[in-house]
């Protein structure tokens, strides 16, 4: 049995390294040291997660909940806790210092022994099972006491570690790559065999643990399964139409549809529909349900596809309209009614116990005509092969005309790659232009960001009374180099702190990249961005020469035409 | 084999008792009677549980184990009237035990007793004092302490039962003599108990007129009480805070 207190000396090691291939070598022992039981989760802990990506379990552990537990066991109170937190930038140090101090620590019934038992790797996951599976009236209870018990019963070292995993946050610098190399070298794998086996189960943990079973032989039997989502296929944008036939020859174009990706399981009568992070929304959509099992002719499928809102005159939506019906968990049935969602697919990856994903994308085409009876809500797409330029251009043309997104220009041999953003699929929309904001406030980063302000708050300018309206906030895009030097700048302009949130002198006006513009009731503007991106600072510019809200009005309404 | 008749009342209070640590519990059922033992999830408050057959109107076992959801029950327990009677009836070959309120019958499915956290090994505790007091006055002081901290100190000094709470900017301090008290046992000891678990320990012993309690110094703390006319006894055991040097 491993004990956490080994796992937390790997991570403590770890930390200390920067090359990647040393971090490695270090990960590649511990998955050699631990046992086959214990093995899938030390893969996913020491990527700072615990239950693999496409369960539904959810560890769901908050800051709030986190404190209180740390509170209880440490008998520091809540407050002083959070003020730790600031202090350090890290709930990891926070957790090493109250327990580590002069206070009065809750004991256990194990303190009273002579040998107090080590915390193994094994129970902590148990304990975090039971966070995750607890409801009901006090279930909060019982997550804060089995938290608790974690605390409690282990070293201050340990809970450095033991805290960021609660919050599936570990930092130490080990991601899924690492993970794949270390799992391909410590059980004489090739990168191959190894990625192959983690895009068909989205499961590294089940990865390490039939690499150590049965080596290459059992890695190879794995392969898709019903119920358990794996990550999308996804596409990288082209430049343009003429690059992409000249790469791709005779390609394979399809609309892309301004909607939201899904996934959907057809196993027997049961369907289970996953969003393209592989939560199951199959509950809030009962209306996709009814259109695949009455249409969809397979005892078993795993089909890919894009979910579409339409309005009256049958035009896409906004996206926050999909969102609605995504996230809607009371009185479905109302947002069936108002939001009606039509099912464009577009691939299949399985179908009556076949695995489909080797496949060229025309032979599962194919499969998928065969399965599928175009309805009035669930159609296969139209696709055209062709490498004629301007028939693209106006296919690429319609699409847009339509009000959908643009085109998708697909190498028509290829497998299918879940998880994989690489050249057999190509998408070509229009280019955004970027807009001119101006930065009115910011929040101190956490962890390696701790003394750098990490996050802007974003303004539009009101011309008629000079005032600056939120529209929303920019983290991403930022390189450390950068924060560094932005950090300098805005250190001069802080008007006022609390917390770890600083507003800011309107001085300094940040060129933004978006994808869309929404409607907002959070920002005064009344409008919110769609992953913005900060793509320069605008020095030429005054915060008076910022977008004005009038003309984010006006992109707002152009996007809908 | 197990089927009983209880009253309503009786059962809710029992059930109470373990609802305040525990979401789920496994029973022990004998011709003796049930008894249950379980630890709540953080490790640091136990209960034992024991009813005899003569608490129930009517009943007859014999050697079985169940686990069962104490959430679920006492919710249903919810729509009985204090004076009603409740037949228990448990079905082993289905896995179920059924429970009947007046007209209205339940049927559970049981937890396996397996998946539930079994008690943990508790070391001997030498507790030198012993307190007996009425449950009321107990949850008045506890009360009392709560005020103003979330943990409060127990202790015996020579001839007196004191209770200290300490919060940051405000203290409080209660002295009970053995006249003011039902029997005091002396030995000079003092522990720090959590105000959480003393605030959920407290709420179905101040229902009894006799809660006795087993201090040491920075040991747990035990407190025993009767049920069911004395054909119930409930024994908890609460960890202490300990101020680290």
């Amino acid at each position: 049995m491993t004990s956490f207190k080994e796992f937390a000396d790997v991570c403590w090691q770890i930390e200390q390294i920067s090359g990647s291939l040393e971090m490695t070598e270090v990960v590649s022992e511990l998955l050699q040291d631990v046992s086959e039981e214990e093995l899938p989760v030390v893969t996913h802990f020491v990527m700072g997660t615990v239950f693999p990506a496409w369960s539904s379990s959810q560890l769901g552990i908050g800051t709030k909940l986190l404190y209180t537990a740390l509170s209880r066991s440490s008998g520091i109170c809540e407050n002083d806790i959070e003020k730790l937190v600031r202090e350090t930038g890290d709930i990891g140090e926070t957790a090493v210092i109250s327990l580590s101090g002069q206070s009065k620590n809750q004991a256990t019934f194990s303190s009273f022994l002579d040998e107090i038992p080590q915390l193994s790797i094994l129970e902590v996951f148990e304990r975090f099972s039971n966070i995750s599976r607890a409801s009901g009236k006090r279930s909060q209870a019982t997550r804060i006491k089995n938290l608790q018990y974690i605390f409690s019963s282990c070293t201050p070292e340990e809970a450095r570690y033991l805290s960021r995993l609660s919050i599936e946050d570990l930092r130490i610098g080990v991601g899924e790559g690492i993970v794949r190399d270390a799992i391909s070298r410590s059980f004489d794998l090739t990168p191959k065999e190894v990625e192959r086996a983690y895009m068909v189960t989205n499961d590294l943990g089940l990865v390490a643990g039939a690499a150590k079973h049965g080596g290459s032989e059992e890695v190879g039997k794995l392969s898709l399964k019903l119920n358990r989502p794996i990550k999308m296929m996804l596409a990288q944008i082209t430049p343009g139409i003429e690059k992409a036939i000249a790469e791709i020859g005779i390609a394979a174009i399809e609309w892309k549809f301004d909607g939201a990706r899904v996934q959907i399981h057809k196993d027997g009568d049961k369907i289970t529909i996953f969003s393209r992070r592989q939560e199951d929304v199959t509950h809030s959509l009962p209306d996709i349900v009814s259109a695949v099992s009455q249409h969809v002719n397979a005892d078993s499928a795993i089909l890919d596809g894009e979910a579409v809102a339409m309005d009256k005159n049958g035009r896409p939506r906004p996206f926050q309209d999909i969102l609605k019906r995504f996230r809607r968990k009371y009185d479905v049935q109302k947002s069936v009614r108002e939001i009606p969602l039509t099912l464009n697919l577009f691939d299949i990856l399985y179908f009556d116990g076949k695995d489909l994903i080797d496949l060229s994308l025309l032979e599962r085409r194919e499969i998928l005509s065969s399965c599928v009876e175009n309805a009035e809500n669930i159609v296969v797409d139209e696709q055209v092969l062709t490498d004629d330029e301007n028939m693209v251009n106006e296919i690429y043309d319609a699409a847009l005309k339509a009000g959908h997104e643009g085109i998708m220009i697909k190498n028509p041999d290829a497998p299918y790659s879940p998880g994989k953003r690489g050249k057999n699929w190509l998408k070509k929309k229009p280019l955004m232009e970027t807009l001119d904001l101006v930065v009115i406030g910011a929040e101190w980063g956490y962890g390696r960001r701790a003394n750098m302000i990490g996050s802007y708050a974003l303004a539009c300018y009101d011309p008629e009374n000079g005032n600056f309206l939120p529209i929303g906030k920019v983290a991403t895009g930022i390189t450390d180099e950068q924060l560094a030097k932005l950090t300098e700048m805005f250190s001069e302009l802080i008007i006022f702190e609390s917390g770890r949130s600083i507003e800011l002198k309107p001085e300094v006006v940040f060129e933004i990249a978006f994808e869309e513009i929404q409607k907002s009731p959070n920002y005064k503007s009344g409008y919110a961005l769609r992953f913005p991106r900060l793509v320069g600072v605008r020095e030429d510019k005054s915060p008076e020469e910022a977008e004005t809200s009038e003309r984010i009005e006006h992109i707002y309404m152009s996007q809908r035409d | 084999m197990f089927t009983a008749t209880i009253d309503a009342a009786l059962l809710k209070d029992s059930i109470e008792t373990l609802t305040v640590l525990v979401d789920e519990a496994r029973f022990r059922i004998s011709p003796e009677g049930i008894a249950v033992r379980a630890v709540d999830p953080a490790n640091v408050a136990m209960v034992s549980f024991d009813l005899t057959p003569n608490a129930f109107d009517d009943f007859s076992a014999s050697d079985c184990e169940i686990g069962l959801d104490l959430t679920k029950i006492t919710d249903i327990l919810g729509v009985a009237e204090r004076s009603d009677k409740v037949i228990i009836e448990l079905d082993e070959q289905s896995k179920k035990l059924s429970i009947g309120i007046g007209q209205i019958s339940y049927t559970l499915a049981l937890l396996d007793p397996s998946t539930i956290r079994a008690e943990p090994r508790i070391p001997q505790l030498d507790l030198a004092a012993e307190i007996v007091i009425n449950g009321k006055d107990l949850m008045k002081s506890v009360k009392a302490a709560e005020k103003i901290s979330d943990h409060m100190s127990l202790g015996v000094e020579g001839e007196t039962f004191f209770i200290e709470a300490k919060g940051d900017t405000d203290n409080m301090r209660q002295e009970m003599t053995r006249e003011q008290l039902i029997d005091l046992k002396t030995g000079d000891v003092h522990s720090l108990f959590s105000l959480d678990y003393l605030t959920d320990m407290v709420k179905p012993a101040s229902k009894s007129n006799e809660v006795t309690l087993h201090l040491g110094s920075d040991l747990p703390l035990k407190l025993n009480f009767n049920i069911a006319n004395g054909e119930g006894k409930i024994g908890y055991l609460l960890a202490p805070r300990i101020e680290s040097d």
